[in-house]
């Protein structure tokens, strides 16, 4: 049954407390999401909160967008409706620890620059470091798998998220997953969960696994004057002993904003380790250099602080998430060099290139020339099936392009169906996620 | 269906075939430098598919990561009869992770055809340590604090004095024979750091009452070590016709704990149980002998087993670690889920194989009062509030 | 009373694992449980616990078995399924169906454990062969329609005619290290009789007299494996019967036939005069592997290939390798999975053609991968299949027995 705006917002207050629920139409239009003014605000404190909240929009066919830090609304196409906007950011709490086992249980709304600076005493660390990460929220990160380059060596979220407690789009709590590091129990609804946009369920808790920081990391710079060549190198360490905590792709620009010696291309090897297997990596990767001719110098470590600094997500910039192969780096490069104009030449390009995926960050740039970068680059990875994402991007540009990209269709099918299945009122997030969900 | 398709070096991956069985892959890439890291014990009998369905781990799967972390895509026939590609070589890519979420679906999703798997450099060196002690408990307490201290074994395994007596009688001694209990410490990487980590581990083993602590010398007693762990499972055949294997995970820092209780069990219920299990991530494997010609055995083996797996669960455990929940192990699922957590796995199951013709009856319990309907509970709002 | 029921606290040894299935030839090639270890002894089980009867479709799936044992060098519970084997095929040939391929079991039976009658047979052979009618036959490929007349006609070598080994070989030189008697076999007599004229030689050269009995029969390993036992058992007591007491051992340079003799002591237990020489049994490469031989150099690429019955039946892997390293110059390269099933074994490739043919294929492209010219093997089933493989594709290898090597090497001596 349809209620009125009022009455919903009686419940809300009823339920979470008047002080968690914001209708000032001042502070509604400041949250506004491409232009869609969420008609409530709430910041719940508990699950149950969130539940209550999921359940009446259940009922009354409402729209709900969960936020976190707020960082990565710009991913998927503008939202087709905006009823409630969930801030989950104070859901922040340290649930369960466990360091002897190397897992902790974390409410979504905790950054992970608060997660880390409660492992840090005790040398464990959350190894998911998408640039601007400290404010970031675990939900949103895991909502958005974003990551970093310690994904060479770390993966992603993918890999580290062990257990979800989750509220379904009619407002049930459910939990997926184990607190234990090895579990395969049911099915692993952990993996659903993480990159689907909070489209199935809004992420509340979070069970992790950490791992052990290194005793010690150097990062080394190896420089290039072609992209060729750095591709190449990559797929010797690759292909070497080494065991990089990261293996990072730089073009000038993006050396430039990380402080690090200039270059047409970079690459940055970081190795973590014992003290004294991180010396003897150092040594075996400049061995490996000079016998291909390449240059290569120790940098500070701060290289990864100006890194994530500079790289932070900002407003109004295009940024690309582009999943090439190792072996297809350089072409992926050279299509994004000849797509922009020398005035955008600023493009700040990096990527994880052990697994060869690529970060454009753009400022300035038209919406025509986005879409036809995009379109060029999609012609490519459509060769070897890899994808290119938009991850964020002004409305104009997110409007008439899909941010996501095509989806074969059977697949596309199976996702709209476990949609379908699990918020068939389009509570969640819609219109959000591929292929319109 | 057993052929590699493809293999990627450039990229790390390669593409196989479901019956391919798990050993054959790294054999085939093994000489160019590269390996794939999961490796049940099965692995020279199991087939990557297999490993696919039950998100198979092994005893390297401390380190490593277990099938579902090395799995890029999957061609599959779904239970709706759909061919479809999901996932692939590329790490980045839009929509749901549908690799993630049939990984480890026992074949209940439908059939998967093809597999993108990814392949990993073969560490430079490998040190494989053999530590005795006098008790299961202390072997425990070792392994606790080399996890606790940060140090990141390949593989960090556990034998009883039980299992020691039967893989020793099959393969010839092995394993000190004395021992209570042995721990199989595998460490790999940089050589370097093999070598510092190897001290920190040899000190905390001796600090834990370790008897010995020895050093595999060259590749042959290497792969004696292994050989013996790899075939304990057959080996008990020796000590036993029957047993109830059981796959329960625990936080490793309640190994000892759950091992004093197990000890409990197993004299309350008057069983054998022998123990070879993944100690690094708390994964056991208690197998529970019994006569299968004496009924009333077999009963106490199933109470001894049935009470274990509860303390399993009652110290934050897991019903499973790597064998997967099949027929035998969909009534326990309760025990770790709500009625909430599996209406959604059923749903989810539904999507996938909407006329239910996969694998009935595996992996979910069906529900005593209708089957299925396992009634999710919605939080209650309070009665005409908006009106 | 021929049958024995196969020992249930044996078959109760398996407990499931699975680690034989990928060592299992029939498994690798028709990838069906029943065709494994594992489901073959199920199946043993259950017919042995009357919960099975003995159906034509069960006797099909042991049928199928080659009785290679490579499963119980697999399996780390130490099931012994050779014997469990036997003793089911032996209720099998007192209870079981007879289908056409048991029927043609008997008949070839009666020609290749009877070496006079194999004597007889291929003197009818070797007409055939120098005829031009066996040019005949290939090619208007009458046998193609008899597939398993085909597989023994492509299995026959050239014979050389073979005059008999005298009965005693005295040693040579001052060395004596004991009286060896010597095994000279059905078809390795007929077929190779080089080889057991070079295992004579070795065998003198290493300090032993050699006794050869003339009347010797044939030891019955083909009849155990068809469970034909009380035939086995008439055969083995007349062999034991002609060999004398007094030796120190007996060397047997066919690896079925070692290993069948080794495990007399099994099928008539409580027999002293049996078990006596059942321990005297060796074979020829456990007796020469450190014996002093005058060994002359080989330019060779050789690759060795495990019998079945020596690798698995008698865990024999070391001793061919060592003295085929022995030889100066002849380099010896691995053979990948040598110790699979060539698709020989005994008559099997007689009986089942197709399967043995796909093993057969496997391993010869292992052996094409090698490189090598020569391969070397211990066993007279092995030689004939492998030389069929080669020579239907064409690969100029020879295929030898280890002694056939080493007494080429020792000819090559310096004297």
């Amino acid at each position: 049954m349809a209620v009125s705006a009022a009455s919903v917002a009686g419940v809300f207050a009823e339920r979470l407390g008047p002080e968690r629920l914001v209708v000032d139409p001042g502070a509604l239009s400041a949250a506004a999401i491409d232009g869609h003014t969420p008609r409530w605000l709430v910041r719940p404190a508990s699950i149950d909160h969130v539940a209550a909240v999921l359940a009446v929009a259940w009922d009354e066919n409402l729209a709900v967008v969960p936020r976190g830090a707020g960082t990565a609304l710009g991913l998927g196409p503008p939202p087709s409706r905006v009823d409630v906007l969930l801030d989950l950011t104070a859901l922040d709490h340290v649930l369960e620890d466990n360091p002897d086992d190397l897992t902790v249980s974390v409410e979504a709304g905790i950054t992970a620059g608060g997660l880390a600076e409660r492992l840090a005493g005790r040398r464990q660390w959350l190894p998911v470091d998408p640039p601007g990460w400290r404010r970031r929220t675990l939900g949103g990160m895991t909502a958005t798998n974003a990551a970093g380059p310690l994904r060479a060596r770390y993966g992603t979220l993918r890999d580290l998220v062990l257990g979800v407690r989750f509220v379904q789009a009619d407002g049930v709590v459910t939990w997926g997953g184990a607190r234990v590091v090895k579990s395969v129990t049911g099915y692993d609804i952990p993996k659903l969960m993480v990159g689907a946009l909070g489209t199935l369920g809004v992420v509340c808790e979070l069970t992790l696994r950490l791992h052990p920081m290194p005793d010690a990391e150097q990062t080394w710079l190896a420089t290039f004057t072609s992209v060729e060549a750095a591709q190449a190198f990559v797929a010797r360490v690759v292909d070497s002993s080494l065991q990089p905590t990261r293996l990072e792709l730089l073009n000038e620009a993006a050396l430039r904003v990380c402080h690090a010696p200039s270059a047409p291309f970079g690459v940055a090897v970081a190795i973590g380790s014992a003290h004294p297997a991180v010396r003897e990596q150092g040594e075996r990767l400049a061995a490996l250099g000079s016998s291909e001719g390449v240059r290569i110098a120790a940098v500070g470590d701060n290289v990864w602080t100006h890194y994530d600094t500079a790289l932070a997500p900002a407003e109004g910039e295009v940024v690309l998430r582009i999943g090439s192969l190792p072996s297809r780096l350089a072409d992926t490069v050279k299509v994004i060099e000849r797509a922009l104009p020398a005035a955008e030449r600023a493009a700040l390009i990096t990527g994880c290139a052990a697994l060869g995926t690529l970060r454009v960050a753009i400022t300035g740039a038209d919406p025509d020339t986005v879409r036809r970068l995009v379109e060029d680059l999609r012609a490519l990875t459509g060769e070897f099936g890899g994808a290119v994402v938009i991850e964020s991007a002004p409305t104009a540009v997110r409007t008439g392009l899909d941010p996501w990209g095509p989806v074969e269709p059977a697949t596309l099918n199976l996702m709209r169906a476990i949609k379908q299945e699990f918020d068939s009122r389009g509570v969640l997030n819609p219109g959000r996620f591929v292929g319109g969900l | 269906m057993d052929a590699v398709l493809e293999i990627d070096l450039p990229n790390r991956c390669a593409v196989v075939q479901p019956g391919l069985i798990n050993l054959w892959l790294t054999t085939a890439v093994s000489d160019r430098g590269y390996f794939f890291a999961p490796d049940p014990s099965s692995q020279m009998v199991s087939s990557i598919g297999g490993n696919v369905s039950t998100n198979a781990g092994g005893p390297h799967c401390l380190k490593y990561g277990v099938t579902t972390n090395h799995v890029l895509g999957l061609e599959m026939v779904t239970g709706a009869g759909e061919l479809v590609r999901i996932g692939g070589k590329a790490a980045e890519r839009p929509g749901y992770d549908l690799t993630g979420t049939v990984v480890g679906s026992e074949g209940t999703f439908g059939l998967v055809t093809a597999i993108t798997v990814r392949l990993l450099h073969t560490p430079e060196a490998v040190k494989t340590a053999l530590a005795t002690f006098a008790s299961m408990t202390e072997a425990s307490e070792a392994v606790s604090e080399i996890i606790a201290s940060g140090i990141v074994p390949a593989a960090l395994e556990m034998l009883d004095a039980a299992i020691i007596s039967a893989i020793n009688a099959s393969i010839g001694k092995i394993y000190p024979d004395a021992a209570d209990a042995v721990l199989l410490i595998e460490l790999d990487g940089p050589r370097a750091e093999v070598e510092a980590q190897a001290e920190r581990v040899a000190t905390i083993c001796r600090r834990h009452g370790a008897v010995s602590v020895t050093v595999a010398a060259d590749e042959m007693e290497r792969a004696l070590l292994w050989k013996g762990r790899k075939e304990a499972a057959g080996a008990v055949g020796r000590l036993t016709s029957s047993y109830l294997l059981q796959d329960a995970v625990v936080p490793r820092s309640k190994l000892p704990q759950i091992m004093r209780e197990m000890k409990a069990i197993a004299a309350r219920h008057r069983v054998v149980i022998a123990n070879v299990f993944h100690a690094g991530d708390g994964n056991l494997h208690p197998l529970i002998c019994y006569d299968d010609r004496s009924a009333e055995e077999l009963e106490r083996a199933k109470q001894a087993n049935e009470e274990l797996l509860g303390a399993c669960i009652a110290l934050g455990g897991s019903v499973t670690g790597e064998h997967g929940v099949g027929l035998d192990k969909a009534k326990n699922l309760p025990l770790q889920y709500g009625e909430a957590d599996l209406n959604f796995m059923f749903r989810l199951r539904r999507v996938f194989d909407p006329a239910g013709l996969m694998n009935p009856d595996k992996l979910l319990p069906s529900h005593p009062a209708c089957g299925e309907g396992f009634r999710p509970k919605r939080p209650v709002l309070p009665a005409g509030a908006w009106i | 009373m021929a049958a024995v029921t196969p020992d249930i606290d044996d078959l109760r040894l398996c407990v499931h694992c699975g680690i034989c299935l990928p060592q299992c030839p029939t498994y690798r090639v028709l990838g069906e449980e029943m065709d494994s270890p594992r489901g073959r002894l199920y199946l043993m089980r259950a017919a042995a616990e009357g919960r099975l009867g003995f159906t034509e479709t069960f006797a099909r799936h042991l049928d199928l078995c080659l009785g290679c044992r490579a499963c119980e060098t697999a399996c780390p519970a130490g099931v012994p399924f050779g014997s469990l084997l036997e003793a089911t095929r032996s209720q099998l040939a007192e209870r079981g169906p007879r289908p056409r391929a048991a029927l043609l079991c008997r008949l070839l039976r009666g020609m290749f454990t009877e070496p006079r009658r194999l004597g007889v047979m291929l003197g009818g052979l070797r007409l055939y062969q120098r005829s031009g009618l066996r040019h005949l036959v290939r090619a208007t490929r009458v046998l193609a329609l008899a597939p398993r007349l085909a597989a023994m006609e492509a299995l026959l070598p050239d014979v050389p005619s073979a005059p008999a080994l005298p009965e005693l070989i005295p040693a040579q030189g001052r060395r004596r290290l004991g009286r060896a008697g010597l095994l000279t076999g059905c078809i390795q007599r007929h077929l190779f009789p080089d080889v057991n004229r070079d295992t004579a030689r070795l065998l003198s050269l290493a300090g032993y007299d050699v006794v050869v009995p003339r009347d010797q029969g044939c030891c019955g390993a083909l009849e155990l494996h068809a469970g034909f036992l009380d035939d086995f058992r008439d055969r083995a007591r007349s062999l034991i019967a002609t060999f004398p007491v007094d030796l120190d051992v007996i060397v047997v340079n066919a690896a079925g036939c070692g290993l069948a003799m080794k495990e007399y002591g099994r099928w008539m237990p409580g027999e002293a005069v049996v078990a006596a020489f059942a321990e005297k049994i060796r074979d020829v490469t456990e007796v020469l592997v450190d014996a002093e031989l005058p060994l002359g150099p080989l330019d060779l690429t050789a690759t060795y290939h495990d019998a079945c019955h020596l690798a698995h039946g008698q865990r024999i892997r070391a001793e061919p390798r060592r003295l085929l390293g022995r030889i100066p110059d002849l380099r010896l390269v691995p053979l990948t999975e040598s110790d699979l099933c060539c698709g020989s074994a005994g008559v099997y490739n007689l009986l089942e053609p197709e399967v043995a043919d796909r093993l057969l294929s496997m391993k010869i492209d292992r052996i094409a991968e090698t490189g090598a010219a020569a391969v070397v093997t211990g066993n007279p089933g092995c030689l004939l299949q492998i030389a069929k493989g080669c020579q239907e594709r064409g690969l100029g290898i020879e295929v030898v027995h280890p002694v056939t090597l080493l007494a080429r090497a020792t000819r090559r001596a310096v004297k």
